[in-house]
């Protein structure tokens, strides 16, 4: 078991170095002067860019500048970016802000979603299973842009002024209660989706044999449904989950930007506009590995709800 | 050389495109426990560095340092300067200065605001080994050129010969040549003093510094600003301050990306100033807000620039005017920008002295005699537009380009850029012939800064002269405005060099910029300034 992990996280090197190469070469081969960029609309005096290119190494060809970066980095060092922030730093607190985002999501898709895919499953083919079948339909059709928007203008501004002040509209001062909304908002469509997960996988277990088998020997209905029928049918779903974590860290861009929480999403997007290499490399290294480990953890977690998996 | 809130467009713009129509809705009811400790809440983007004087260029950034450096010269509501800081700012000949300050300014930290101050920050701001965004500023005055030899070279000197300290609150500055408007230019960030404790040991600026930093103004910093995580800047005044102070105690600046979330958060009461509405939101705005809605002019300036350098396509003067008298410009502010734009019809904003009204006639929307000179020009069959998408452009640029396919009968495509600098690039290397669009914000409130940086020939290679256009006669008139005795007489040659420009339109005036704000019923009394700035002095909190 703990070769297996260890092996696991060797495989991890060749990948985080391939994906680090890769996105530096990407960012690299964007058009545009990354100086001029980061002054934005108005023009540097062209002095002043040839100085600051020296300073960031941008006259070398890439393979030199992705060197210095690597040896920068196996030191520990991140880098800065063009306006002399270092990188290590943002990203610990963009990076906060993002998994609490993501956990919250994560957290809601897996009570909301299994609990109403549940639900449908035991209603299978009743008014209430239409109903949110066709409620999960609305959710995964309406862009995440629309949500968001109104949901802060209703939950946010409109409940505000009537008094009521539950959802904070932006910004993460208000602590926790911040997260709340833009977590609804960032986990609605995997809500949805993990939703039907949920009720077709459970559907489709609660006709098998062995259920049949287990209601004919007397168990009480919530012990078949517990241990035999849902314990069954969450593999598909860890994989879902496990997978959208990454997702979820990634997809964040809109949700923070509605919501105005400093997470990475955000950070990312305006560093690939600025062309800051060492920042989105940074980012996506960090995204690689919690891919990487989210992956790692849900294949650990199969031989917990199989035991007939086993990893040597 | 700010044109628009900076970085916060990358990540708003997307949004802003896209964002739904704002319903209408009840007036915010607020809760308004105003306690005394309460801060008064401003909406702010995130500024794209720390606090380096020189190096602050961008609104945001200066919207902060402005609240926490004193100026020499502050702007009146007559549009005139008035010393601030200074106690004195006099020359003879326009070209040696002397700057006296006023006694009883201290820097945050206790230490007494001297005269080596200023010339240690703008020789600093001046030297291109710090690669300060502002450099360009100190390049009027006498020394200049030495700290700047070019790539590659070293500097060998970190003074410019032309500042010299008399005592301890008096300096002279030496200008390589007369400049009338200099006094008017110290208003502007690059000017701030910086305090002895701002430079480290090696002589640089330290980074502890640029995110605390110690002013002379009214508010100082509480603690230092974590670009990238902090949310907020908070501030506190200083009551040790020898001017006018603020009536209220805390300012707390908070960061947003996105405009919209700034203005759904002042709609719910969590914000207080928000000067940078964005057009979706002013029907909204105007409704909601009322009286606590603000519309004012702002000294920006849209055109549509030529690459007359190497482009012969639009060598004729007739076919120009011909282009601008097609252009429907009441349309475009009106329904493009929901009013939140003014036709523009000088190459000089209202907002100031040397504005005239209706000076540029052939401003004035004509698309029969457009399509009569357009046809008799022999104008070009078809014409290229260019803009950058970061920005919110795409839509004026649309309705440019159908009312010149509509009264001139001509092809017209539209050529969008990822950004700003891509325009910029191609017209250096000259790969780009079509018609580009241009912005203008002003640096120190002077029509002269409407005129030498976009037009004159000196700034074709270094600064911000796009077109490429150059002209003897209008270079000469700036210069005798530069020279002239009294800013009154230097306005009269300003004027004419601005008719030479509504003669020859190297570039097409099309839109003024105005300023829409909102505020909270927790503030009363917010006023902005020529520079786009919240004035402080004036906002007192709601009782």
């Amino acid at each position: 078991m703990n070769r297996y992990i260890l092996r696991r996280l060797i495989q991890a090197i060749p990948v985080l170095l391939g994906a680090t190469l890769l996105i530096y070469a990407i960012v690299f081969a964007l058009p545009g002067d990354p100086i001029a960029a980061s002054a934005g609309e108005k023009r540097m005096d062209p002095n002043i860019v040839d100085v600051l290119r020296e300073q960031y190494h941008l006259n070398d060809p890439f393979l030199v500048q992705y060197w210095y970066y690597i040896v920068g980095l196996l030191g520990g060092d991140f880098g800065t970016t063009f306006a002399g922030v270092g990188v290590g730093d943002i990203m610990a607190g963009k990076f906060q802000v993002t998994i609490n985002l993501a956990v919250t999501a994560l957290v809601m898709e897996a009570v909301i979603g299994v609990g109403l895919g549940l639900y449908a499953a035991l209603r299978h083919g009743r008014a209430g299973d239409s109903l949110i079948l066709a409620a999960t339909l609305v959710l995964i059709s309406v862009p995440v842009l629309v949500t968001g928007f109104v949901l802060q203008l209703l939950l946010g501004v409109k409940l505000k002024q009537a008094g009521i002040d539950l959802f904070p509209v932006a910004g993460v001062s208000e602590g926790w209660r911040g997260y709340l909304l833009p977590g609804f908002v960032l986990a609605g469509t995997s809500i949805a989706y993990l939703t039907r997960l949920t009720r077709n996988s459970l559907v489709e277990i609660l006709r098998a044999d062995y259920i049949r088998t287990a209601v004919a020997k007397g168990l009480p209905r919530s012990r078949v449904v517990g241990r035999h029928a849902l314990r069954n049918a969450l593999i598909p779903l860890i994989t879902y989950l496990g997978a959208d974590l990454g997702a979820l860290m990634g997809g964040a861009v809109i949700t923070e930007t509605i919501f105005n929480l400093p997470g990475i999403g955000q950070q990312l997007f305006s560093s690939v506009y600025l062309r800051e290499q060492p920042v989105v490399v940074g980012i996506v290294t960090v995204l690689v590995l919690i891919y990487i480990l989210a992956n790692l953890v849900v294949d650990l977690l199969y031989a917990v709800l199989d035991p007939r998996i086993r990893y040597e | 050389m700010r044109v628009t809130k900076g970085a916060r467009l990358a990540a708003g713009t997307a949004l802003l495109a896209l964002a739904p129509a704002a319903c209408g809705g009840s007036t915010s009811s607020g809760s308004g426990t105003a306690s005394a400790d309460l801060p008064v809440r401003m909406e702010l983007g995130e500024p794209q560095k720390l606090f380096y004087p020189g190096d602050t260029v961008e609104s945001e950034g200066a919207e902060v340092m402005a609240a926490v450096f004193a100026p020499l010269v502050g702007y009146d509501e007559n549009k005139q300067v008035v010393d601030e800081v200074a106690e004195s700012i006099e020359s003879k000949d326009n070209r040696v200065w002397t700057i006296k300050l006023k006694p009883g300014y201290t820097w945050h930290n206790g230490e007494k605001l001297i005269a080596q101050n200023y010339v240690d920050a703008w020789n600093y701001a001046a030297d291109q080994d710090n690669a300060q965004g502002a450099n360009g500023f100190f390049s009027r005055i006498d020394g200049w050129a030495d700290l700047n030899p070019g790539e590659g070279r070293t500097v060998s000197t970190k003074e410019m010969k032309g500042l010299k300290v008399v005592d301890e609150s008096t300096f002279t500055v030496t200008l390589a040549k007369p400049f009338s408007q200099f006094k008017t230019m110290l208003g502007y960030t690059a000017f701030y003093p910086l305090p002895t404790v701002a430079f480290g040991g090696d002589g640089k600026i330290t980074e502890a510094y640029a995110k605390k930093p110690i002013g002379q103004g009214y508010f100082q910093f509480d603690k230092p600003f974590n670009k990238g995580t902090d949310q907020s800047i908070d501030l506190t005044r200083y009551d040790k301050f020898p001017g006018t102070k603020p009536k209220f105690t805390k300012l707390r600046f908070k960061l947003y990306t996105s405009s919209e979330t700034a203005f759904n958060d002042l709609a719910a009461g969590n914000l207080d100033i928000h000067d940078s509405l964005p057009p979706s939101a002013i029907a909204r705005a105007k409704s909601e807000f009322g009286e606590r809605y603000l519309d004012e002019a702002d000294a920006g300036v849209a055109y549509i620039g030529f690459p007359m350098q190497y482009n012969k396509t639009y060598a004729n003067v007739k076919v120009r005017e011909a282009i601008s008298m097609a252009i429907d410009r009441e349309t475009i502010a009106d329904k493009v920008f929901s009013g939140t734009r003014a036709p523009a019809d000088d190459f000089i904003n209202p907002l100031l002295d040397g504005y005239r009204p209706g000076a540029c006639a052939v401003c004035v929307y004509d698309p029969a005699k457009a399509q009569e000179q357009y046809t008799a020009g022999n104008g070009p069959k078809t014409l290229e537009l260019g803009y950058n998408s970061d920005g919110p452009h795409k839509e004026w640029i649309e309705a440019v380009a159908n009312s010149l396919r509509a009264n001139l009968d001509v092809e017209v495509t539209v050529k969008p850029f990822e950004k700003f600098a891509a325009i910029l690039d191609e017209l250096d290397q000259k790969t780009y012939g079509g018609m580009f669009r241009m912005g203008w914000a002003i640096d120190y409130p002077s029509a002269e800064n409407y005129l030498t940086p976009l037009f004159s020939t000196v700034e074709i290679k270094t600064g911000s002269n796009y077109a490429g256009w150059s002209n003897k006669e209008f270079d000469e008139l700036l210069a005798k405005g530069d020279s002239a005795a009294t800013r009154e007489e230097g306005l009269k040659f300003y004027q004419q060099a601005d008719d030479i420009l509504i003669r020859e339109m190297p570039y097409i005036p099309v839109y003024f910029y105005r300023t829409n704000a909102a505020f909270s019923q927790n503030v009363k009394g917010v006023k902005i300034d020529l520079l786009n700035q919240i004035k402080w002095t004036e906002v007192e909190k709601a009782g």
